[in-house]
């Protein structure tokens, strides 16, 4: 079962599960890092973690991290093997994907990574290319036991910069960004909304959906909404008339009591539907 | 063709009359609604239940005329214009030439403040002008207050006596005019400090607020989530559309909150804001909130503009 929601923690995270980590020092990650990938080590994970041009010792001092690197399970990489300009989405799912295999045929349950992504974010292009491959990996890792952890530094990103980056993931610190819009593995559902959507993150639900595919079935698009804990009328029209662009009807599913089924009766949308679960 | 006073006319023909007894309730209401009936409109009887039981035994069964029960349509003016809007546009896309309505709007005389009915009265010779509609609006000067009595005669353009005579109404006000001069109510809870105040909240600092104000409150669900999203729409109309500072201020007993929101700036310039979904700035989120309190009312002042926001009952 894939964990989703806010935490302030990243101990005992599964095979599929992906955290964003929004950090202020690189202590910090460190630490949290080193965590997550001892948990993954633990559960027979390969384990990569990924930074501005680390030292190969940069995590030895975390319990077992060491002798995993030398018996090849666990692999210290400089981010920049993924280019110096802006990241290619699907190229990068792509070399995820064969690393995941290659895990798993040399006897590994899975692969985990945790990366420190900061660089490759810094510009609005960089950041559009990386929530884009964010989402994508995210579906990926749905079906596959791929795991990982995305860290980003606040101080050098700015709060906005990183909202834009975090809001891509199913798992995120409260403070980092108050909506999520995320894959899923359950079927007919196009994408999970979560959180609280206000008039603050407006712009960011735009960019959001602007770099998700939301598949459709027979014309429509079912968001799941059940982790909805507050959307305004705005929000809410913002999400059907992304989805009429493409041609497509809305169906947001929802808990019996959310507060988006009383608001959605009121603006009776045509091209809304609002299913209760 | 338009039957009655009506006729020759186009949109809202908005009258209203004053009664001092059931004879003379009866004397106005019949007429009207029979003369609609002959004329072949569709003709609408929407009073709350002693006036409406007065009618129906008058014009006992098969008379033809539609009876709708006052008390739930007349539960808030933005519900009840959505009601009306959606019955006269069917209405007329049956062909009709005219639709006729006699009802009665609550007003303190029956125990709801009026602030909000004075507001209906007089917008919806704007709201309703896009339809045939003949309204007549009777009020009891039994139990209404002077100040209904006179806002009757400046929201309605003529009034109708019980023996027949029409004239029109010389104090009637464009609305524009009538909604400046609108004073909201004093909610007595208001006289005391606050049981919270927050300056320049967020969205979300003021939602978390109203979970506070519930654990004294002790909402419905459905009262709770429409305080709930009316709060959010208020802080964020100030921010949007308001100038700062913004003060949220807060009061709460079993069963009743009160929440007010002001800002620096002028509020909405519509006079008909919050009854209707508007175009205007913050329009649809202010009628929003007038669709999901007991009670909303909009306040200009020295401080600035204010939604007083009321949850559970008025």
């Amino acid at each position: 079962m894939r964990r989703t929601g806010f935490l302030d923690a990243v101990g005992g995270l599964g095979r599929h599960d992906h955290v964003c980590w929004v950090f202020t020092t690189s202590g910090e990650f460190r630490s949290a890092a080193g965590r997550f990938l001892t948990d993954g080590l633990a559960e027979g994970l390969r384990v990569m973690y990924i930074a501005d041009a680390p030292g190969d010792h940069e995590l030895d001092a975390v319990d077992g991290f060491a002798s995993a690197r030398a018996s090849g399970a666990a692999q210290v990489l400089d981010l920049r093997m993924y280019g110096s300009g802006v990241v290619d989405p699907v190229a990068q799912v792509e070399a995820y994907a064969a690393a995941t295999e290659q895990a798993l045929a040399d006897g590994y349950t899975g692969l985990r990574v945790a990366a420190d992504a900061t660089a490759l974010v810094r510009t609005p292009d960089g950041r559009d290319a990386f929530a884009r491959y964010e989402h994508l990996v995210d579906a990926y890792m749905t079906r596959h036991p791929f795991s990982a952890m995305c860290g980003y530094d606040l101080d050098d990103l700015g709060p906005a910069a990183v909202a834009e980056l975090a809001c891509m993931h199913p798992l995120a610190r409260r403070s980092s960004t108050a909506l999520r819009l995320h894959a899923t593995d359950e079927p007919g559902i196009a994408a999970v909304l979560a959180g609280e959507v206000d008039v603050l993150g407006h712009a960011q639900l735009r960019g959001a959906l602007n770099r998700v595919e939301l598949a459709d079935t027979d014309g429509e698009v079912a968001i799941d909404g059940r982790d909805l804990a507050f959307i305004d009328h705005r929000g809410l029209i913002q999400v059907v008339e992304h989805i009429r662009g493409q041609g497509a009807t809305t169906v947001l599913h929802v808990g019996p009591r959310s507060m988006a089924r009383p608001l959605a009766g009121l603006l009776r949308l045509p091209d809304l539907r609002v299913a209760v679960s | 063709m338009r039957s009655g006073a009506p006729a020759g006319s186009a949109g809202i023909f908005h009258e209203a009359a004053f009664y001092g007894s059931d004879e003379e309730f009866l004397a106005v209401v019949l007429p009207f609604l029979r003369d609609g009936v002959a004329a072949g409109e569709p003709t609408v009887s929407l009073f709350g239940d002693r006036n409406q039981q007065l009618v129906r035994d008058a014009l006992g069964t098969g008379s033809g005329v539609v009876f709708i029960d006052g008390g739930r349509h007349y539960l808030r003016p933005a519900v009840a214009i959505r009601r009306h809007r959606e019955m006269l546009a069917g209405y007329v896309a049956d062909g009709a030439d005219q639709v006729r309505i006699a009802g009665d709007v609550p007003h303190p005389g029956v125990g709801v403040p009026w602030e909000w009915w004075a507001r209906y009265e007089s917008a919806v010779n704007h709201i309703y002008d896009d339809f045939p509609m003949y309204g007549l609006c009777p009020y009891d000067t039994r139990t209404a207050p002077p100040e209904v009595i006179d806002h009757a005669r400046r929201t309605h353009t003529h009034v109708v006596s019980a023996d027949g005579q029409r004239a029109r109404s010389l104090a009637y006000q464009d609305p524009r005019d009538f909604l400046a001069t609108v004073t909201p109510w004093v909610e007595p809870i208001e006289t005391g400090p606050p049981a919270i105040e927050l300056s320049d909240p967020s969205p979300g600092q003021a939602r978390a607020m109203v979970g506070t104000l519930q654990e004294t409150a002790s909402l419905s669900a459905e009262d709770r989530d429409g305080l709930l999203v009316s709060v959010n729409e208020a802080v964020t109309n100030a921010i949007r559309h308001g100038e700062p500072p913004m003060v949220v201020r807060a009061w709460a007993q079993p069963g009743h909150a009160v929440v007010t929101v002001t800002d620096r700036g002028r509020g909405p310039a519509d006079p008909a804001a919050g009854l209707m979904p508007g175009d205007g700035p913050g329009g649809l989120g202010l009628w929003l909130m007038h669709q999901l309190c007991a009670y909303v009312s909009l306040q200009r002042g020295p401080e600035g503009f204010t939604i007083r926001l009321i949850a559970g009952q008025p």
